[in-house]
């Protein structure tokens, strides 16, 4: 753990004053519109405050006033690197909520293709966050293996990045014709790209230094914040909404959940590559197991969900992002609140920030993996 | 025929200036010129095609092609790239210290290209001259440039230029400390300070510095990386960081001008790394084939190929080494260089001194020979090579221990273990998320 | 302060340490993927090179790509398939379809109706998603999105998109390669 005595010294000539700086809106490295005011001592961070709201759009009042299906388009734009995890759990609350009974087939296709969006999501997390630590080379080996998955999603939704990938009730095409040799040539070439990027990257004593004992939070000061996904995972707390409230088809799957033990960036960082691998293993026997039969349930002509409210959580790349809705029996909900993880992690910055170099500000801003899309709405 | 008609050029060219003018004027004005524009010109197209050389080395390794489209395999990109440059707005800052800001890039510059004057490029007239404190003529000049760099960030009027300008100069300086010490260890075989002659040393001795001096090698490259504020120590200058460093205020054609010192610097580095370990102009059979033949142009021509060889090998090197490899923080930097680098060296400098003394004292012990001549320096026999490499490696694991002595208590160096390996769950599954048949009232 | 305790390293790991194994192992994969790069024509699984020389090399479209709209038209009778509904107006969440319709005297069986057909179709293309929500919800399969992705234009003016320009499409630019 770095540590660092603030100098108390009594001779004024020495004492330094503070300085104020601004990591700006437009930084290369905030992903995204953040703006991080930092005050520094030195090069230390004494103090942190973040400004967001650059890329608030107001999703959850444009959602008062559109129909349920709608609403889904608008959803892909929260977290647009995992657009097809926020399709699904805006689907999975309606359909909940109305007493849907969803296919076995579109389950299973839903929790590929989600587990394929959590791969591409945590390649981008990589191919930044070493960005930002200076290995180049990581970004670009990432985003070819991300480009494949991809073309998947192309090939299947009609987008690349905001596919409008679920509809209430299941799916709007059964899978295309190819699917399922696409996907086991990707999980076959996929192991090995892996081995690479762990090659360059685990045992690297640069990346080590870099990594290692930097933004430490336990087990108990994570929940207490609220952190969710991997954050929280890599300082040791054994929660994963995909093993403790099933959905889609997790509950047939078969996987592990790797826990750190630190709770420092390379912890995090480990505990996201290994999700890759059970990410991948997910695939392999969701796909070896693919049963037939439709893809969508029977749906009434109009949705209107029962009057009340309903809160559904999945298990998404960054996190636990939930959907509350409350309707009023109309064909437009009364309220939707997303409970955005990137947000509720980024709450994790100061503390996890205060004490270390402006450098490791940085890292601690890729290790906590924020898309500012989900953090403004 | 063309080849000969090339390598009789020089002779050519001497007789007909010497028609016009005096011989003293010839040899020691107008030739020197004509070096000047050649190094000049070859250092700058160097300089040019270096930017091209890391677009592509970068994209391959990237599993990209890098620049394609200006000229066939994009091979005129520097030209569209320095035409560019040429032609945007000039601007500068508007309470900067103007005449400051116009000079800085220019001296930064200078300082990077003056020092090709003394690089031995080849044998006889491949270098512009020769003079007798070549290396302490290297060492001076290019610390010429870390002035510069003060200028630049101080005349921007800008926060975040100054201290990017400080920061790069102090490690700047931090690993030219160990630069000059690590050059000793080559100086000793040498025994002469002109780059020449150290060449010289190495191609009648037929051997090159880096077999006695592996660790000085290694500290001289890793300490002029870090002089070039290149990968992994380009912290001052990272777009990740707060500011581009010293040249944030810079753009266009001044900032094409730092950019130009930047390589040309690199270049600076692997043309002396060359000279003093690699062995120059030297190159085993070259001789052999070419001079003693009597074919002496041609024998000047492949030995400045084979330098340019070694001296691109290095700067692959680089290439590979930046975007291979994450960055440095900037104490973990300065660590670096006052922990490792400068004790790295003096030990290298004592063993080394430890060798040589035990190579003159075993010379003549028990009909022992180990030393041939001290002429052209230190010439060894084939049993004093062996003692002399012999050394070289212990060097290298005495360093060893002695700098994890030094550290052990540090905390970058005890981080292979403190990682801990991650471990994977098998959580009990909970029950599935359903919707209940009532739902609440809001 | 190690959060963990520290075993101390072996004589190995401390070797491995001084050699520099672990950088020089991911030193020794870029090279692998410079000469790959230069030798190697596998690019997804081995070290080839994966850049599509975009636009000398047109990218492979899937069949399902939700890219510029387009009105089709029946093959046999050259005339519009829309027959005016205002069902993919409705379903648009930005409301950026306006259908228009006009009235015409048909006579069928005898007698004269009054028929609805299509006047003007208005869709702007700087307010569309590309969800294809209007794409499921036309009923005789006449907008269409295709696999045309290359939508921009000079001007704001030029993303609003006539009847004619969705009936005709939009021309590619060719490069020479």
């Amino acid at each position: 753990m770095h540590q660092v005595e603030i100098a108390t010294t009594q001779n004024t000539l020495l004492d330094s004053p503070q300085m104020t700086l601004n990591m700006g809106p437009q930084h290369p490295s905030t992903h995204g519109v953040l703006r991080v005011i930092l005050k520094l001592d030195g090069e230390t961070v004494i103090d942190l405050d973040c400004d967001i709201g650059y890329l608030h759009r107001g999703m959850e009042k444009i959602a008062e006033n559109r129909m349920y299906n709608m609403i889904a388009p608008y959803w892909d734009r929260l977290d647009y690197i995992a657009a097809v995890s926020n399709g699904l759990v805006w689907v999975e609350t309606v359909e909940q909520m109305m007493g849907l009974d969803v296919p076995k087939r579109a389950h299973y296709i839903r929790t590929i293709l989600t587990e394929l969006n959590r791969i591409a999501s945590h390649l981008l997390w990589l191919g930044t966050h070493a960005l930002d630590i200076g290995a180049v080379t990581i970004l670009l080996w990432a985003f070819r293996e991300r480009e494949e998955i991809l073309k998947i999603f192309e090939r299947q939704f009609g987008a690349r990045l905001t596919c409008h990938a679920w509809r209430i009730g299941g799916m709007p095409n059964d899978a295309y014709d190819d699917f399922e040799s696409d996907v086991r040539q990707f999980i076959h070439n996929f192991p090995n790209r892996l081995d690479e990027y762990e090659t360059v990257l685990n045992e690297n004593r640069i990346w080590l230094s870099r990594t290692v004992g930097i933004g430490v939070i336990s087990g108990e000061d994570a929940i207490a914040i609220g952190l969710s996904g991997p954050a929280l995972r890599g300082s040791g707390v054994a929660w994963d909404i995909r093993k403790a409230r099933p959905y889609a088809a997790y509950g047939d799957m078969d996987f592990d959940v790797p826990l750190g033990e630190n709770g420092d960036t390379y912890d995090r960082y480990l505990v996201r590559m290994e999700e890759m691998r059970q990410s991948r293993r997910i695939i392999q026997q969701a796909i070896d197991n693919l049963p037939g039969g439709p893809v969508n349930a029977k749906v009434p002509k109009l949705i209107k969900p029962p009057v009340g409210d309903y809160y559904h959580s999945i298990e998404g790349p960054k996190g636990e992002i939930g959907c509350y809705l409350v309707s009023d029996g109309t064909q437009q909900p009364w309220r939707v609140r997303v409970r955005p993880p990137c947000f509720i992690n980024l709450q994790a910055l100061k503390r996890l920030s205060i004490g270390h170099l402006v450098a490791d500000v940085v890292a601690i801003i890729g290790t906590l993996d924020i898309v500012l899309g989900e953090i403004d709405r | 025929m063309a080849l000969i008609a090339l390598l009789a050029a020089p002779n050519f060219i001497d007789t007909l200036l010497l028609k016009f003018f005096s011989e003293q004027t010839v040899n020691y004005v107008i030739w020197p010129f004509i070096q000047v524009g050649a190094v000049v010109t070859i250092t700058a197209g160097w300089v040019a095609y270096a930017t091209y050389l890391e677009r592509k080395i970068s994209a391959f390794i990237q599993a990209r092609l890098g620049p394609m489209r200006v000229g066939p395999w994009g091979l005129l990109q520097p030209i569209a790239d320095g035409l560019k440059l040429l032609v945007k707005e000039d601007f500068i800052p508007e309470n900067a210290d103007r005449w400051v800001f116009f000079v800085a890039p220019y001296i930064a510059v200078v300082a990077a290209f003056v020092v090709m004057a003394v690089v031995p490029f080849g044998p006889d007239w491949a270098v512009i001259t020769d003079v007798n404190i070549g290396v302490l003529f290297v060492l001076a000049v290019s610390s010429v440039g870390v002035l510069a760099l003060i200028l630049a960030g101080w005349s921007s009027n800008s926060k975040y230029a100054l201290l990017g300008a400080l920061r790069s100069s102090a490690q700047m300086v931090s690993y030219e400390v160990s630069m000059g010490l690590a050059i000793i260890g080559a100086l000793m075989f040498g025994r002469t300070l002109s780059l020449s002659g150290i060449v010289g040393a190495q191609a009648s001795d037929s051997i090159w510095f880096l077999l006695y001096q592996p660790v000085g090698f290694v500290i001289f490259l890793i300490s002029g990386i870090a002089e070039n504020n290149r990968a992994p120590f380009d912290l001052p200058e990272a777009e990740s960081e707060l500011v581009a460093g010293f040249h944030t205020e810079y753009s266009g054609f001044r900032w094409s001008l730092f950019f130009m010192a930047e390589y040309a610097a690199m270049v600076v580095v692997t043309a002396v790394a060359t000279t003093l370990y690699l062995g120059g102009w030297y190159f085993p059979f070259v001789y052999r084939l070419t001079e003693a033949k009597g074919y002496h142009n041609a024998y000047v021509v492949v030995s400045l190929i084979v330098f340019l060889a070694k001296a691109g090998l290095l700067l692959y090197l680089y290439f590979w080494l930046r975007w291979t490899l994450p960055r440095f923080r900037y104490d973990q930097l300065m660590d670096l260089g006052w922990k490792w680098m400068l004790p790295a060296a003096l030990i290298n400098i004592v063993v080394s001194a430890i060798g040589v003394g035990t190579l003159q004292g075993l010379d003549g012990w028990h009909g022992m020979d180990t030393i041939r001549s001290v002429t052209s320096g230190l010439g060894l026999t084939p049993t004093g090579k062996v003692i002399a490499i012999a050394f070289g490696v212990a060097n290298l694991f005495l360093t060893a221990g002695i700098l994890s002595l030094i550290n052990w208590r540090s905390r970058d160096f005890n981080l292979k273990k403190q990682r801990s390996k991650i471990r994977l769950v098998d959580l009990p599954k909970g029950k599935p998320a359903v919707a209940p048949v009532a739902v609440s009232e809001p | 302060m190690p959060l963990v305790p520290v075993p101390k390293p072996t004589l190995t790991q401390k070797l491995k340490r001084f050699f520099m194994v672990d950088l020089l192992k991911g030193l020794g994969l870029t090279l692998r993927f410079n000469l790959g790069a230069l030798t190697s024509s596998d690019s997804v699984a081995g070290k080839g090179i994966y850049t599509e020389q975009y636009p000398k090399v047109r990218p492979d479209v899937a069949p399902r790509f939700h890219g510029a709209p387009r009105l089709n038209m029946d093959p046999e009778t050259h005339d519009t398939l829309c027959i005016a509904c205002n069902l993919c107006a409705l379903a648009c969440p930005e409301d950026c379809i306006d259908v228009i319709p006009m009235d015409v005297e048909v006579v069928v069986a005898g007698k004269p109706r009054r028929k609805k057909v299509l006047d003007e179709f208005i869709f702007d293309t700087s307010r569309c998603m590309f969800c294809a929500l209007c794409q499921e919800a036309c009923p005789t399969y006449c907008l269409e999105l295709t696999q045309d992705f290359e939508l921009a234009t000079y001007s704001r003016a030029g993303f609003v998109w006539n009847r004619e320009m969705l009936e005709q499409g939009r021309e590619t630019v060719k490069y020479e390669s």
